[in-house]
């Protein structure tokens, strides 16, 4: 009766031989194409050093007052603008300002290569429904799988740093852009896209002038998903070597500061909100726009 | 508590044999593999031995102890390193809610800044941390090949303040250097195995006994050490005005919380106190671990199949026949 309490498990030996062929392998990759392979994410590496270089480098009453442009912009609401340049200024007073435009540089480099990826994605996901449903399928996997998993192969062929933290933030913040786009085209009225074939649109010109814009504040909102995704994973990415708030939390969590983690969390809280804050009012305008439209 | 009182009535109820009230008690283990070896090597022993039920509750450095001290939770920490744990060590231990009840690793545990063999082979003139930072180029940060980097250890080690009180001291960013954080002990493992793999130069710092130092052989670097200063300033985080000061050996030893030093079944107590290793020893596990892939609780097994030489002088007799029943 044993092999009834005891699962049927492939032989240990076996197993162990696949594990140590496939670890084989991957050192055998680092060895052979380590040096092409980081050539190739060196463009990447240059672009994340720019970002963060040119926020870093801006005095920060010109970071501010950008950040409160941009929120006036989107928002036209004076509450808004104020409570952006609130949180900024509370973070500068924590003595957080460097760390923290470290992680809004990773931050928004990060969501600016998920929008520019998730958004085709979501569009073709949308048009080839079976090529959706296994794209679907990769999502669940992108955001459930564990990030060490593939974070620590990662290190192995990249090294630590920023090009492995952006990439981990980039697998975990994008599934919700795409889900969204594919999402928000679904939702556009029939009654519009008849409308729109009745006007002899072509493909395209549906795709470009009718339903994306319709489907406009449901990408925002999943723009709004990425930042916070992006953000909840700078703790992680700080664990293979990526500078900022998130080292601090780190570093906090191990030696007990518990007031230096609430700090840091709090900043990490403080960033989240004004990226909310913005992109929401930017989406929430969008819809308005669309409802006068309707009346 | 409860437990501890309900697995004693129980004990008293129906008395299961000599060494019956030892009860539950719970082990830490540490991230890195020496401490996972070892941790379940006790368990092993202690569950099929001496009739414990000891689980194992894992945990980083700090936090663990600072709650083996305030809650006296989990009870033994199998290997630790005082001279790494700094304050949060000292204040328990002065205050009498930790202590040592016996030798992890005999002959001590090193750490230090490493460079690969294959760069102390080609540069022999290489032998201490001031050489090493003469030559920045032959060490290039991982992303700033123009510097040298000095790749730190996991965020909160006491390993990573003393890298950074030294780099400090030695002014590595006026030679030319940068340190170069590695968040945690895998990406540090990681970057490390890059980094020999393409035969690249690098400086890490880096401890032993650890299997990747024998899959990698590395050379570790010299430096000067001074006790007085360790303590003022080495070993503190804030300090600022470090001088140059190296590890020295560090003891590893096993520590218990007041509660479970107090109350312990004598013959546990003495388990702890003969328990000891050496770092050849520990490498010898460490090196199956990595080979198979194995986990600690395999590594347990295999150890007391395999080397009873070394642990059967750890218990008496009666309790070696029990294991060795156990493992087979």
């Amino acid at each position: 009766m044993d092999w009834l309490t005891k699962f049927p498990q492939i032989d240990p030996a076996v197993l162990l031989t696949v594990k140590r062929a496939i670890d084989g392998s991957l050192r055998g990759l680092t060895r052979s194409y380590g040096k092409a392979i980081e050539n190739f994410f060196y463009p990447l590496q240059q672009v994340l050093i720019f970002f963060e270089k040119m926020i870093s480098a801006t005095p920060w009453p010109i970071v501010i007052l950008v950040l409160a442009a941009v929120a006036w912009a989107a928002a036209r609401s004076w509450k808004v603008v104020a409570g952006v340049v609130g949180t900024m200024v509370a973070i500068g007073l924590l003595g957080l300002w460097g760390d923290a435009m470290l992680t809004v540089s990773l931050v928004l480099t990060s969501t600016i290569f998920a929008i520019l990826i998730g958004l085709p994605l979501g569009i073709l996901m949308n048009r080839y429904q079976t090529a959706g449903r296994v794209m679907s399928t990769v999502l669940d996997v992108m955001q459930t799988m564990p990030p060490f998993v593939y974070l620590i192969p990662v290190v192995m062929l990249l090294g630590i740093g920023r090009v492995p933290g952006f990439i981990a933030v980039v697998i975990y913040a994008l599934p919700p852009i795409i889900r969204l786009t594919d999402l928000g085209i679904r939702l556009v009225d029939k009654e519009v896209l008849e409308a729109a074939d009745a006007y002899g649109c072509s493909r395209n010109q549906k795709l470009w002038k009718v339903q994306l814009p319709l489907a406009m504040p449901t990408i925002m909102a999943g723009i709004n998903q990425t930042i916070m995704m992006a953000l909840g994973m700078v703790v992680i990415a700080s664990m293979i070597g990526v500078q900022g708030l998130g080292l601090n939390v780190l570093q906090a969590i191990a030696n007990q500061y518990f007031t230096q983690g609430i700090f840091n969390g709090f900043a990490i809280v403080g960033i989240a909100i004004v990226f909310d804050r913005i992109s929401q009012a930017y989406g929430r305008r969008l819809q308005k726009h669309r409802s006068v439209g309707h009346e | 508590m409860k437990k501890v009182l309900l697995s004693a009535a129980a004990t008293a109820l129906f008395g299961t044999g000599a060494y019956a009230d030892c009860g539950d008690m719970s082990l830490a283990v540490f991230s890195w593999q020496s401490a996972e070896a070892m941790s379940n090597v006790d368990q092993f022993i202690l569950n099929n031995g001496y009739g414990c039920n000891a689980t194992i509750v894992a945990g980083d450095t700090v936090p663990t102890i600072t709650a083996m001290i305030e809650k006296g939770q989990p009870d033994i920490s199998s290997e630790s390193t005082p001279s790494l744990l700094g304050d949060v060590y000292k204040s328990g231990a002065a205050e009498g809610r930790i202590s040592q009840i016996g030798t992890a690793i005999s002959d001590g545990q090193v750490s230090g800044w490493y460079i690969p063999q294959y760069v102390a082979d080609a540069h022999p003139e290489i032998k201490t941390v001031e050489d090493a930072m003469a030559h920045p180029e032959l060490f290039p940060a991982p992303e700033d090949p123009s510097k040298g980097g000095v790749l730190q250890g996991p965020e909160g080690w006491g390993d990573t303040v003393v890298t950074a009180q030294l780099y400090k001291a030695l002014d590595g960013d006026s030679k030319g250097f940068e340190l170069v954080p590695s968040g945690s002990g895998a990406a540090l493992e990681g970057a490390i195995t890059k980094a020999y793999e393409q035969k690249q130069g690098f400086i890490a710092a880096y401890w032993a006994p650890t299997s990747l130092l024998v899959k990698y052989p590395m050379l570790r670097l010299e430096g000067p050490h001074d006790d007085a200063e360790w303590a003022r300033c080495t070993s503190v985080q804030d300090c600022p005005d470090p001088k140059v000061n190296y590890w020295k050996p560090a003891e590893m030893i096993t520590l218990a919380s007041a509660d479970f030093a107090k109350s312990a079944d004598p013959a546990v107590l003495e388990y702890f106190g003969k328990r000891s290793w050496t770092q050849a020893e520990v490498s010898q596990v460490m090196l199956w671990m990595t080979e198979n892939q194995a986990n600690g609780a395999d590594a347990a097994r295999w150890f007391v199949q395999n080397m009873p030489e070394v642990w059967t002088k750890w218990v008496p007799a009666d309790v070696a026949e029990k294991v060795k029943a156990a493992a087979e």
